[in-house]
């Protein structure tokens, strides 16, 4: 290898597409980008899992691998991670996790933790050595969906950088460095309804410089060596029509409207009953017509009817009726009423005898 | 015979035995739904336990912004028969008028690997395999190759190791070069009929 970057023999990069999946809805594309050519190349026979290395030899200036997955029916495109490899960049990587096991998309909901891993190897730490040898660039940027958006046909170049710091030091060999972020901070007013995205890379420093012994210029621009973004969902709301707090009801029970919000992509929804005063994390019965399976890559909101669920009350007494959510993130209470049902007929009457 | 029978009894008893709690309100963990305001004050507190707070702040604009981070703007669709896929800008070398319909995503189509939709799209696409310094620009198609492109009545791809891959405009000579386009051997370009 006589200069910098002359890269011209045996293929170094390999990506892994682990996360990545060519069923459910989805399809993988890796383009390898060669640097500073811009030459881009599609790699074929791209599995659900597995690795393979890349045909297309590297530039001296390097090359950026990109894994995409494409909604196989609405064409929206995820781009779950990327590669930068040259001949003098540190290696970064960053891995996104949530209490959600989805994995197609890293994902949660907008009052729950996630947390970044981040991987950064090959930084140098001598006097001599460049200055974009020595440190990366992590950046955090936060992006919105807008008020029912999902995130399709998104221009991520208008995200907001958050923050932009250095990294200084290889990671340990134990394992990534593990950021926690107890919360996202995606704009918005209501906190409880925000969505859309929180985006963490790693980028190399910009690098210019010129070969001592040949003359060289090698100019390497800022690239990204890894990155992988999180989707915010709202949190879910829902609301009971059709009884109200503390209502006699005689007879018959009425009809409910049940209008629910923002309900998560993995979620089973429902209302339950259960005797006497509300009590957090009771377990009760499911009104029948009430429950509804959200399957999806995106919040959905119902509204729903119900009516002719007296069979699941099996006493007079107080009641009280709850819709419940249950996700990865556990069972989170909507909304609840209390009412107090009373379909027994009484016949009060006496029996006279009258005698002469 | 008896011995069936006993297991029956007692497993029905078991399915008893477990049924007989979740007949009663059990507790579980639940909790009501986080609200604005409780998330808000949890957002306050993270602010103040950031875990970046360690790192160095770096300083520069945000180099995220110089790059083409979308796909689609990168690339170039094709579709026909209700399926579709995507392919590298400037890969499709030569479009027949007839054909140009299908360079472009319909509505509806469903999305398939290059691989997958060139298999079933022989009929009307060929592809044309090209060298690293064909794609780059540093060495043009031969003449040979370029005519018999020009004259295809298919849509034509570039791929390099049958995948498809951006040709960029054959760079111009220095000027001390010869004028004349380097000639290279047909076999290091070949076109692949349908």
């Amino acid at each position: 290898m006589k200069t910098t970057g002359i890269i011209l023999a045996s293929i170094l990069a390999s990506i892994t597409w682990a996360q990545a999946q060519t069923n459910g809805g989805y399809t993988n594309f890796i383009r390898q980008k060669q640097l500073p050519s811009g030459v881009e190349w599609d790699m074929t026979g791209i599995a659900a899992n597995g690795e393979s290395q890349s045909a297309l030899a590297i530039n001296p200036g390097g090359a950026e691998f990109e894994l995409w997955s494409v909604n196989t029916i609405t064409a929206a495109q995820y781009k779950l991670d990327s590669r930068y490899v040259g001949a003098y960049v540190p290696i970064g990587g960053v891995v996104i996790r949530s209490e959600d096991p989805y994995d197609t998309v890293p994902r949660t909901r907008a009052d729950r933790p996630f947390f970044v891993d981040v991987t950064v190897a090959g930084l140098l730490s001598g006097v001599a050595d460049p200055e974009a040898s020595k440190k990366v660039n992590f950046l955090r940027h936060v992006q919105s969906y807008g008020a029912a958006g999902t995130g399709m046909n998104l221009d991520r170049t208008q995200a907001t950088l958050l923050s932009q710091n250095y990294i200084e030091s290889n990671t340990p060999i134990t394992g990534p460095s593990t950021l926690t972020f107890a919360i996202n901070a995606i704009p918005g007013a209501n906190r409880a309804k925000v969505r859309g995205e929180e985006r963490f890379s790693v980028f190399s420093l910009p690098d210019n410089r010129t070969n001592s012994e040949t003359g060289q210029a090698y100019s390497a621009p800022a690239s990204q060596l890894g990155s992988q973004f999180i989707q915010i969902w709202p949190v879910a709301d829902g609301a009971l029509a059709g009884i109200t707090t503390n209502q006699l009801i005689r007879f018959k029970v009425p009809a409910l409207t049940i209008t629910l919000n923002d309900l998560y992509p993995d979620s089973h929804t429902y209302a339950q009953v259960y005797k006497g005063a509300p009590q957090l994390g009771t377990t009760g019965k499911i009104v029948p017509g009430s429950s509804i399976v959200i399957n999806d890559t995106v919040p959905q909101s119902r509204i729903l009817a119900v009516s002719d669920y007296d069979d699941v009350f099996d006493a007079d007494g107080l009641w009280t009726m709850e819709i419940v959510t249950k996700t990865p993130f556990g069972l989170d209470r909507l909304a609840y009423v209390s009412f107090t049902l009373d379909r027994i007929l009484q016949m009060n009457g006496s029996v006279t005898t009258i005698t002469d | 015979m008896r011995t069936i029978t006993h297991l029956v009894l007692v497993r029905g008893a078991a399915c008893l035995l477990l049924a007989t709690p979740a007949m009663a309100q059990q507790q579980t963990a639940m909790r009501d739904v986080a609200t604005h305001d409780q998330l808000s004050q949890k957002l306050r507190a993270a602010n103040n336990t950031n875990p970046l707070a360690d790192l160095k702040v770096a300083k520069g604009e945000d180099p995220t912004k110089t790059k083409p981070g979308d796909f689609a703007s990168r690339s170039d669709f094709m579709s026909f028969g209700g399926n579709a896929t995507i392919v590298p800008k400037r890969a499709i070398l030569h479009t027949p008028a007839n054909l140009e319909a299908r360079i472009k995503l319909q509505p509806g189509s469903k999305i398939q690997n290059w691989a997958e939709f060139y298999t079933a799209n022989r009929g009307w696409i060929t592809t044309v395999e090209v060298t690293r310094a064909q794609a780059e620009g540093k060495v043009p198609l031969a003449e040979e190759i370029i005519k018999r492109i020009e004259k295809s009545t298919a849509v034509v791809v570039a791929t390099y190791q049958s995948g498809p891959i951006s040709v960029l405009p054959p760079k111009d000579p220095a000027p001390a070069a010869t004028p004349a386009p380097v000639q290279v051997p047909a076999a290091t370009a070949t076109i692949k009929k349908p």
